[in-house]
């Protein structure tokens, strides 16, 4: 399947890959596979990152969330919407070997590519010769004896350089040039668009939606080889009569035959992968409404039923257009695994500018170690490494665009900039400061307002993906910020650790903070904001009521009635145990002081809890004043008063 | 004789957050309760009509710190019974002069107390009339003992009623005069009795 499950953090939000980042979010959005809305993927949030498109789930999240990697799309198609309608993107898969074997006619991936700004742009290329047959692999034809060869299987356009070895022709033995079996490669993946044809032997001459729907749905089901065939023929042709066009010599060919007889072709696969007709059945439970009303602007990317569609009811979908481009033209996924570019010796040297010459030497890359000893060598490698610095900002800064891309470089490199301007940080500050820049780093997929859609609730999106933010951060087990702090933090302290932990970038204003804030409880987040009548706002575990906490305190006390007080005290701490203050129970319990009373305050409300103010300060104790007898005990002039209605009533005076 | 024996008091008296105001209403109103039942009890068993709210002598309160300072002896004055109530020598917690007035005042509101100056309002007296019996009470057990006695009708003097041979024990004997008085005026609004006489001779008499 194109859309593949995926896990999601304790926030609902995907969990992203290493290196991912997180370039749009939009609400309100609906999935369709082909051109039938998928029942469970109907409203929802999609996630557009560097590396792909998730969709969450508004009702359903851990259920019905999907994603779709951006490696395997083909290509994506914008249709802006049109009266009811709303805008949608539509993603086409990249072809399996499967399917591509399947594909004959490269006519209709040519009709695609008038509506695709991805193919277009290649398909006047495709000359007949140079062309290659979309079979299984690419063909390449050789240029002494026109023979046309199979690209090797292994091959990969994007990686490929001039090391990479080349098969020589199989009838001559010439070996090809790079650049032929590129294009040979290339074309041949960019025909491999899919039209239904291409998966479903079905005739693709102009029928109405409907009625293609209908055969659709009949067909796969029952013999899927011969009848299909039968009713297959070129699209350009649109012959009614049962013959195979072959994609490469055109020649027709009888439907029984599995490659061209001219030129040698394989023809179309006779199976249908069993996936497929599977899917058009559960597609029919939920025919969206596209069904009666095919629009010419999308139909292509209809037709192919594997393709997804992610419909923008609230807006947003230029946006999303627009990163979308961005980022299949950056590719960044390709970046994941390939060999660091030489950036390391610049880095190290980087580093030994920090930390000192020793690590430098060791490191260093030979073109720099250039025998020169003594101050000038010492005054090159400075030299060198200024060079180096003013390059890598000046790179940088050439456009957005490359800025993007090295944006990890720059971070780095401020980073350590920053430690070299922090002299030393001396004791605990320093440990705290490491932290600070990793948790820095670690905060990379962080929401800033121009990631978010703007849909109609203005800032709503914005806040609730700063509340999913903000609980992330919290139940992150690496930093286990909220763990350190006893389960329980102020949400002044919050805001000011994660302002901190932003690296002083795209800080988050205290009215966004607190209403971000007060939508975990909404979000169904794993924290949420408690006020105390003081009006101080906390943050805690949502496992954490107000029960639980007084059930530890509780049993905290109880223990105190077994364990003698450290000093000797005036009355019975058999029976009474003893008082707490706010800092006992902070040191007890791990929470600040001002924590600390806010519970106890709480737990005294709650009528647990009593207190006693002493030339020691207060001290909080089990409540033994209040035992439940008191309001036994009867009011004796309520009492009266009652016996008298009683008696007026019963001598019927009223 | 009503010193004979030390006063039991409560499990609360030994609890330090008992002479601590609670915020919360209802342990405040437990507090409040429990505190009116010690002090009519403690009352009763002292037989104190009119009790003293601020402590009577700070200094010497301050200088015996220690707990050893046994609390019968403390008692044995009239003056140093009511310190020996608001003030838990063993545990050493006293309840503020505040406090104790909250609590003078919810007793009030069951017309268990009253300041003896008369006065109603806030600080209105530092002695207060504590009705462990209210008035009306303290009539109806009068009037149940001449009614007993066979005295209807014969005139009985104030004094007789409180430290004659004749009320020997019953429960108003050795009554404040004061109080008496009040109580008598109540049979007197009922029209059960009739009081006459000058200040230091008054007499009584049921009808």
């Amino acid at each position: 399947m194109f859309l593949k499950q995926i896990d999601l953090t304790t926030a609902l939000r995907p969990s992203y890959l290493p290196d991912e980042d997180l370039l749009f979010v939009q609400d309100n959005v609906g999935l369709y596979e082909g051109k039938y809305k998928l029942p469970n993927q109907q409203n929802g949030q999609v996630y557009l990152t560097s590396h792909r498109v998730c969709y969450v789930d508004k009702a359903e999240p851990r259920k019905h969330s999907v994603a779709l990697d951006l490696k395997d799309v083909e290509r994506y198609e914008f249709y802006a919407g049109f009266l009811k309608s709303s805008a949608k993107i539509t993603l086409i898969p990249k072809a399996t070997k499967r399917s591509s074997l399947q594909s004959r006619s490269s006519g209709v991936a040519l009709g695609n590519g008038a509506s695709s700004p991805a193919t277009r742009t290649d398909s006047p290329v495709r000359a007949p010769p140079v062309e290659p047959p979309p079979a299984s692999t690419a063909t390449w034809v050789c240029t002494i004896c026109s023979f046309s060869n199979p690209v090797p299987s292994n091959f990969d356009p994007s990686t490929a350089s001039a090391h990479t070895p080349l098969p020589p022709c199989l009838a001559c033995g010439i070996k090809p040039t790079l650049a032929q079996i590129l294009k040979a490669a290339i074309s041949n993946a960019t025909s491999r668009q899919p039209g239904p044809a291409l998966y479903t032997p079905l005739p693709v001459r102009p029928r109405p939606a409907s009625e293609f729907g209908a055969a659709q749905i009949n067909t796969p089901g029952s013999s899927p080889s011969t009848p299909a065939r039968g009713a297959n023929s070129s699209p350009r042709t649109s012959d009614p009569d049962a013959s195979f066009q072959c994609p490469r010599c055109t020649f027709l060919n009888h439907p029984s035959l599995l490659s061209c007889e001219i030129c040698g072709a394989p023809l179309i696969s006779h199976d249908l992968p069993p996936e497929f007709s599977q899917q058009a059945r559960t597609q029919t439970d939920s025919p969206g409404p596209f069904l009666s009303t095919p629009l010419s602007a999308t139909a292509p990317g209809l037709d192919s039923p594997e393709s997804v569609k992610v419909s923008f009811r609230g807006g947003g979908e230029k946006i999303f257009y627009e990163r979308l481009k961005g980022c299949m033209t950056q590719r960044k996924w390709l970046l994941h695994g390939a060999p660091p570019i030489p950036r390391s010796s610049r880095s190290d040297s980087l580093g030994g500018n920090g930390t000192g010459p020793g690590t430098d030497s060791s490191n260093g890359s030979p073109a720099e170690r250039v025998k020169v000893a003594g101050i000038a060598g010492l005054e090159r490698r400075g030299q060198a490494m200024r060079k180096n610095n003013e390059l890598v900002i000046g790179s940088a800064f050439e456009d957005l665009e490359a800025l993007m891309a090295s944006a990890k470089d720059i971070v780095a490199l401020a980073e350590r900039f920053a430690r070299q301007v922090q002299p030393g940080g001396a004791g605990g500050s320093a440990s705290e400061t490491a932290l600070l820049a990793e948790s820095a780093s670690q905060l990379g997929l962080i929401t800033t307002k121009d990631i978010v859609g703007t849909s109609g609730g203005g800032d709503s999106l914005y806040l609730s993906e700063l509340a999913r933010n903000l609980a992330e951060f919290l139940t992150d087990d690496r930093r286990g910020v909220l763990k350190r702090a006893g389960g329980i933090m102020s949400l002044v302290d919050l805001w000011a650790v994660f302002n901190r932990a932003r690296g002083g970038v795209e800080l988050v204003s205290p009215a966004d903070f607190e209403k971000a804030a007060n939508l975990w409880e909404k979000l169904g987040l794993p924290v949420r904001l408690r006020t105390f009548k003081s009006g101080v706002k906390v943050v805690q575990g949502r496992d954490r009521t107000d029960d639980t906490t007084i059930k530890a305190l509780l049993a905290w006390l109880k223990d105190l009635h077994e364990f003698p007080p450290d000093r000797e005290v005036t009355w019975d701490w058999h029976e009474f145990g003893r008082g707490v203050t706010a800092r006992d129970v902070a040191e007890r319990f791990g929470w600040s002081i001002g924590v600390a009373e806010e519970e106890l305050e709480m737990a005294e409300e709650k009528g647990v809890l009593c207190r006693e103010e002493g030339i020691e300060g207060l001290r909080f104790w089990e409540n033994f004043i209040d035992t439940g007898e008191g309001k036994s005990m009867p009011n004796p002039a309520k009492e009266s008063h009652e016996k008298i209605m009683r008696a007026l009533k019963d001598g019927g005076f009223l | 004789m009503s010193q004979s024996q030390p006063f039991p008091f409560p499990r609360e008296y030994f609890f330090p957050p008992f002479f601590t105001r609670q915020t919360n209403l209802t342990t405040h109103h437990a507090q409040l309760t429990k505190w009116s039942s010690l002090i009519l009890s403690y009352c009763r068993h002292h037989r104190i009509f009119k009790l003293p709210l601020t402590p009577p002598d700070v200094t010497t309160t301050t200088t015996t710190t220690t707990p050893s300072a046994t609390t019968t002896t403390a008692a044995s004055t009239s003056s140093a019974v009511g310190d020996d109530l608001f003030y838990n020598r063993k545990i050493n917690r006293r309840l503020s002069l505040s406090d104790t007035r909250e609590v003078i005042d919810f007793l009030r509101k069951d017309g268990r107390a009253e300041y003896v100056s008369g006065n109603d309002k806030e600080g209105g007296g530092d002695v207060v009339w504590i009705y462990w019996r209210t008035p009306e009470e303290w009539a109806s057990l009068v009037e149940a003992w001449v009614d007993e006695t066979a005295q209807k009708g014969s005139v009985l003097t104030l004094y007789e009623l409180t430290e004659g041979e004749g009320t020997r024990g019953t429960e108003f004997h050795g009554m404040d005069p004061e109080l008496l008085q009040k109580a008598l005026s109540v049979l007197v609004k009922r029209g059960k009795a009739q009081i006459f006489g000058q200040e230091d001779s008054q007499g009584v008499k049921f009808f």
